[in-house]
This record gives C-alpha cells, structure tokens and sequence, in this order.
C-alpha cells in the first residue's frame, strides 16, 4: 500500500503549521500512530523553517516543494528549494550541555531532525537543494 | 493583552500554552511571556497538559524566557509533559536544564 501527497510551499513561516496539519491527516488516513506523523512533521518544520529563514530569506524567486509518501511501513518526504547550496547533514549542531545561563539560544533543529529520522540523504541538482528523509513507522 | 493561557499559583506563574508550539505560535508565546512576567512573579512554570508539539523554535523561546525569569531572581521549570514533547526535550537536553515535573503542585516546589 502506498499514498503520496505533493505540496508547493510559499516562502512563509506560517507554511509551517500547514504542514504539520498535512502530515497529521495524511498519516490518520494511513494509519501511521499520531505521535509519529507529529515526530516527522517536526522534522520537516525545522528544515522548512531553516530554508525560509536562511536560504530563501528576502527572496521573492524562493521556491519550495515537498512530497511526502508512505509506502512499506516507511514515511518518506522529499524536500526541495532553490537556494544556495546546503548541506544540513553537514552542518554543526549544538552540543546539547550548559544551564539556563550558559545555553546558547539557537542550533537545536537540526540536532532534532538528526536524532529523529532513521535516514537522511541531501543531493545538490539543477540549482536545488535536495534533501530525503525516511522515517521507519512502528506499530503503535 | 495575551492569549497565552495562565495563571498564578502560590507566587508562582503558571503558563499553559495550547497545542504546538512551533516557528509560527513561537514569537507570540516569547512576547506573551516576556509581557507576564515583567508584571507577574519570576517563577515560572511551564504548564505542558495541553501541548502535543514543540520544535526547536519553541525550545528557543522557552529558553529566553527563563533566562530572563533567572537574571530577575526566579527561574522555570515544566509540568506535564507528554511524551511526544519528553522527547524533543531530552533530545536537546532540556530536560536536565529546567526539570520535568509530574504535576503543576510538585514543580511550583520544586522553584521554592
């Protein structure tokens, strides 16, 4: 059995809880448990959130696309954007140490989408960044 | 004016934010917050009942508000988190920053 959805993206935040909304109903009909569909639409909000706060920030040519599919027991998304080239498997994360005082503000939504998603795979292609994650689905 | 639920128990400040707190509900909940506590007390309790979703945004914001809530001689910590939100939290290590509490009644002692 397999469902995909395809979803153009405007360069806007608030992009973000349409997305969420998407994954929560896709994944309902699918019968992928909530508090899964909610750890995948999570990781998408960070990398969505990224693009349109760094890549694509003032652009008015800023485009994004993302098609998620769910097929053998397995949540796929393919996220895809026009900015500068991007690597977020290479990218620094923030150590998660320090208390209140000493914790940098910041650098957290990566770390996420690393410890959440089961594969991550980022390509560079005709000028867009090309990012796959997998996320394997338990029984609930 | 705020549409942050909350409410003040025993000198403390009890902020139950609802649903998600995500990129785009982040800004109004830091604003919000910043705004209670100037003119409330400055221990805070996250009140997590009604939270199904926090991304880092929300970690973010959470963080410069007890930040601030620390410098004016009180401090945070979080209630009732459900697992969904346990886990963002762990992962950031969070968890072992502000504590995580059972009930609204143990985490307001736990700041006392």
């Amino acid at each position: 059995m397999s469902a995909r959805i395809d979803m153009s993206l405007a360069n806007d935040v608030q992009e973000v809880a349409r997305v969420i909304d998407t994954l929560e109903e896709f994944g309902a009909e699918n019968g992928v448990p909530a508090a899964q569909s909610l750890r995948f639409g999570l990781a998408l909000d960070e990398l969505i959130t990224n693009i349109i706060s760094y890549g694509l920030a003032g652009r008015s040519d800023g485009t994004i696309s993302l098609a998620i599919e769910h097929r053998d027991g397995v949540l796929h998304a393919e996220l895809a954007d026009n900015g500068p080239p991007f690597d977020p498997l290479q990218a620094e994360t923030t150590p998660p140490a320090g208390d209140i005082e000493t914790r940098e503000v910041g650098g957290l939504g990566l770390t996420i989408v690393k410890s959440f998603m089961d594969r991550l795979d980022y390509r560079r292609v005709d000028g867009f960044n090309r990012l796959t994650l997998e996320m394997n689905v338990k029984a609930a | 004016m705020t549409s942050l639920n909350h409410e003040t128990v025993n000198g403390a400040l009890v902020l139950k934010p609802a649903r998600r707190i995500d990129s785009n509900s982040a800004k109004a909940f830091e604003d919000d917050a910043a705004a209670l506590l100037e003119n409330g007390p400055k221990k805070v309790v996250i009140d997590a009942t009604d939270l199904d979703y926090i991304s880092s945004a929300g970690l973010r914001v959470i963080l410069t508000t007890a930040k601030k809530a620390k410098s004016a001689g009180g401090g945070l910590t979080i209630a009732c988190a459900k697992n969904n939100v346990k886990e963002v939290l762990a992962v950031s290590g969070f968890d072992n920053i502000f504590g995580l509490h059972d009930s609204v009644a143990q985490a307001i002692s736990a700041l006392a």
